[in-house]
């Protein structure tokens, strides 16, 4: 793990002038001010940044950029610092330009279906601001009511109901960013597709390297009409998997279908008094939509659980039983720190199909390490979150831990699948990104970045396995020899 | 042919690295070059410069990996969307894009072209369905981005960058879509005679009352009249609950009216609406949002309408999108029209793009219109994928 370089702050001229963009109770400079910095949710990976500035407009947003640049300071944007893959980790003397104080909700249109608003508000906020009306905002990843809307535009965030709704970026209709030369841009709106190339496609999941994003335009939905749940406990990962699959191939597309294999269960459980059957796995699953459809839909998916193999199926009778099933659901990752001293998250993707499989590989090499591994995961999308769990003070377990991350990486690589569903790769999995990738694939994202930011100074050391320059600059426009011939025609 | 450039050359490779190995030829020779599917939309975009050949994706037609249980479709450029539809049917799935023209249009051309067809309501468009890209660079560096996988946030999308791009940053090789289930039932339910107002306020009440359409298009039938289709699909039970929520919704307002049409009546609206998207001289897109259909009909359509000889106007109504076809009865008029209701569709936030348009229009009409704010980095994306300019140059907004 990488130990704290000696601190590089910023300098009294650097200081003195984020201070005058800012004002000086939004700037950080003292090093002891700035630990919480140092790291996002991924604790393991430290560095103290130079200086931590948090504006709180676009204008002072791209003042700080551009202040950054003259002084050729490396820039990390950062939100609620909840990313699980080191996505707002600082490079050493870098400007982390945090985003909590932009916290408003700009405009909200429920009739067209968008709300705008800055970076800083919090994922269930939006929902909350327009519960009441019916509406909500359908990316939920696990962090929801902390994590934010710039930081989940950074990430292309997930959660469990993203199986049938989609991600962030399928959630975005438009995105004010401040470039890394301090200009600002639009990018879409609320009016569907503005012509010329999706950069917005592009910006979301991009992990704050291509620009700052000060406004966010969402998609909101209207909720539906009926949602049905069930918690369907089979003798092992294998029966369930297969009930997945089997729900899923019959057509039924289900707003979330969760697993929990038997440590899991076991630790949530024990931290939310859930009253769950000592079982093998377990799955949970919401079916939503207009009432009749769901019904049956519903029905359908319980049977065909039962065919798979389910031991008992409980549908909860009022919406209090309910949530208290997706609370032992989402509780269960907190819950696995009860019944060890450390763990480690995974976050890799697998074709769905593949699951049984996967997870029976998983465990042996568990086994084989003399390690724990919990699952809690989106089945329905084969999102697997294994928790390798391992005590830091027995030596050689942390790193054992590690290698287990690793290997299930290089399987969900094998398996078709991808080294990250939801978290991002970060500074984390950059290094896994050349076994995901070839050569000529990385370049190209590169070139893409290029284009946004040539002097590759948002976000360094994320993403990419190798640190990338961007060459030389293109001129503005380089008019091609058959326009200057006056062969080409162009408006 | 690309609208009035005429290549030398034309190619048909048969495998990627066929492909690959042509893009490189021609980099090496400076040529300039465009990529050409099914050939349906080759009037989209503006004029291209000089274009010394035109790679053709025919064949490049293989379904490379159907996987049922995992509702992925691995599929080659050159595919048509027909063939690919009819290999997912025999597992009761679909790829829930449904341009007009299925057998011609290909998978390659759907994603340069960004086109879709009224299920875009409900399952969105091309970059909501697709999950990963192989495409040539113009240097003829084979790039790929995304992923088998629906959920995958490794590396940046490239998947999306070329969704719309038009041929101008690479050739689409093959792609991968996440897939849908073929519904056990579908109906469509028609609203004749609405006005803007009733437009407006029948999306109103689909959303209120939670129903779940997967198509809601309006059709201009005469003065301030429009027909309406919506389309559910699903379960039986779940169709025929949205279908009499639908009905009873739409007979309790004053005059409403609404029948639900049998199969054939259902198809011939929408063989109508495949038509009216594909075959006029001049075909326009309008996008503003779905509340502003009462400008749409009030202030903008009228004058589009006077303007051209058999005249047509679609309104996808929960997206607030609009195709408008006719023909240019009198050239100038026609283009003064179209500039005027561009003008007044940019009040509102939206655009009026070209869709097709004989030359005569596109010397007065910019088809693309204003270029977009983020024009210059739409260049700078340009710049570094085909740095000299040699992919469809000239085609794409703002002269790209």
């Amino acid at each position: 793990m990488s130990a704290s370089p000696s601190p590089a702050t910023a300098s009294n001229d650097a200081v003195a002038r984020m201070a005058a963009a800012v004002g000086a109770r939004y700037c950080i400079s003292d090093p002891s001010e700035m630990r919480t910095y140092e790291c996002d949710g991924l604790m393991s990976f430290r560095v103290m940044p130079g200086i931590v500035v948090l504006p709180g407009s676009t204008e002072e947003v791209a003042r700080v950029v551009r202040i950054a640049r003259e002084l050729d300071l490396p820039i990390v944007p950062r939100g609620a610092g909840t990313g699980l893959s080191g996505g707002a980790l600082p490079v050493p003397g870098c400007v982390v330009i945090g985003l909590s104080r932009m916290k408003k909700i700009l405009e909200v249109d429920l009739e067209n279906g968008w709300m705008r608003v800055q970076p800083g508000v919090a994922n269930l906020d939006v929902s909350k601001a327009i519960g009441s009306a019916g509406y909500y905002y359908a990316p939920d990843p696990s962090s929801q009511s902390v994590c934010t809307i710039g930081g989940n535009v950074a990430e292309n965030s997930g959660g469990a109901h993203c199986l049938k709704y989609g991600f962030t970026s399928n959630h975005v209709l438009g995105a004010r960013l401040v470039l890394a030369d301090g200009s600002v841009v639009d990018l879409g709106g609320p009016v569907l597709d503005t012509p010329g190339y999706d950069l917005l496609g592009v910006l979301v999941g991009s992990e704050g390297m291509i620009g700052i994003v000060t406004e966010v335009v969402l998609r909101l939905l209207r909720k539906p009409q009926a949602t049905r749940t069930f918690f369907a406990t089979f003798p092992s990962t294998d029966e369930a998997g297969n009930a997945v699959s089997a729900i899923i191939s019959s057509g039924i597309v289900p707003a979330a279908i969760e697993m929990m294999d038997r440590l899991a269960i076991t630790a949530a459980k024990a931290a939310t008094g859930v009253d769950w059957p000592d079982v093998g796995a377990a799955l949970l699953m919401d079916a939503d939509g207009p009432e009749a459809e769901v019904e049956n839909t519903a029905d359908n998916a319980v049977e065909l659980a039962r065919a798979a193999g389910a031991i008992e199926i409980r549908r909860p009778r009022d919406e209090a039983e309910r949530a208290l099933m997706w609370k032992g659901r989402k509780s269960a990752f907190a819950a696995v720190g009860r019944i060890s001293p450390n763990y480690f998250v995974q976050d890799g993707v697998i074709p769905r199909s593949k699951i049984a499989k996967v997870l029976r590989e998983i465990e042996e090499m568990g086994n084989r390490a003399g390690l724990r591994i919990a699952n809690v995961f989106h089945a329905g999308d084969g999102n697997l979150h294994p928790l390798v769990l391992y005590d830091a003070n027995v030596p050689g377990q942390e790193q054992a831990a590690e290698e287990i991350g690793g290997e299930i990486l290089r399987m969900c690589i094998r398996e078709g699948g991808s080294i990250t569903g939801e978290h991002g790769v970060g500074a984390d999995k950059a290094v896994y990104m050349g076994e995901m990738f070839s050569e000529g694939d990385l370049e190209t994202m590169s070139l893409v970045r290029c284009a946004f930011d040539p002097e590759t100074r948002l976000n360094p050391g994320k993403v990419f396995p190798t640190p990338r320059l961007c060459g030389d600059r293109p001129g503005p426009h380089r008019p091609h020899a058959t326009e200057l011939s006056g062969e080409a025609w162009r408006e | 042919m690309i609208l009035g450039a005429r290549p030398e050359t034309v190619y048909e490779p048969s495998t990627v690295d066929e492909a690959g190995e042509v893009v490189r030829e021609s980099a090496l020779g400076g040529k300039t070059l465009a990529f050409v599917g099914g050939g349906t939309d080759l009037d989209l975009g503006a004029a291209p410069g000089r274009i010394d050949a035109v790679v053709r994706t025919g064949r490049l037609a293989r379904v490379v990996e159907h996987a049922p249980s995992d509702q992925i479709v691995v599929a080659q450029a050159g595919l048509t969307l027909g063939e690919l539809q009819r290999t997912l049917a025999s597992h009761r799935q679909r790829l829930a894009l449904d341009p007009p023209l299925p057998e011609r249009k290909t998978v390659g051309g759907i994603i340069a072209a960004n086109v879709f067809g009224p299920r875009r309501a409900r399952f969105g468009s091309v970059r909501d369905l697709i999950i990963g890209i192989s495409f040539v660079r113009a240097d003829g560096t084979l790039a790929r981005g995304g992923g088998k996988v629906v959920k995958n946030v490794a590396g940046f999308d490239l998947p999306k960058l070329m969704v719309g791009s038009l041929g101008t940053l690479g050739l689409i090789t093959t792609a991968t879509f996440r897939l849908h289930p073929l519904p056990e039932e579908e109906v469509t339910l028609h609203l004749p005679g609405r006005t803007g107002a009733g437009l407006r306020s029948l999306v109103r009440g689909i959303k209120e009352a939670q129903l779940e359409p997967t198509s809601v298009v309006a059709a201009w039938r005469e003065a301030d009249r429009f027909d309406v289709a919506v389309r559910f699909e699903g379960f039986q039970a779940g169709v025929a609950e949205q279908r009499e929520r639908l009905a009873g919704l739409v007979r309790g307002e004053a005059g409403g009216a609404c029948e639900i049409l049998d199969e054939p009546a259902a198809q011939a609206f929408w063989s109508r609406h495949d038509e009216l998207r594909t075959t006029a001289l001049l075909r326009a897109k309008l996008t503003a949002l779905p509340g502003h259909v009462e400008r749409i009909a009030g202030d903008i359509l009228p004058g589009l309408l006077a303007a051209l000889s058999n005249p047509g106007f679609l309104w996808y109504a929960t997206l607030g999108l609009g195709f408008l076809a006719g023909s240019p009865a009198d050239t100038d008029s026609a283009a003064r029209a179209i500039l005027t209701a561009r003008e007044r569709v940019a009040g509102l936030g939206g655009t009026l793009t070209l869709q097709a348009a004989p030359s005569a229009i596109r010397e007065r009409v910019d088809v693309w219109g204003p270029p977009p704010p983020a024009l210059a980095l739409m260049q700078s994306v340009k710049e570094r994928l085909d740095p000299q300019a040699r992919l469809a140059p000239g085609r794409f907004v703002g002269g790209i």
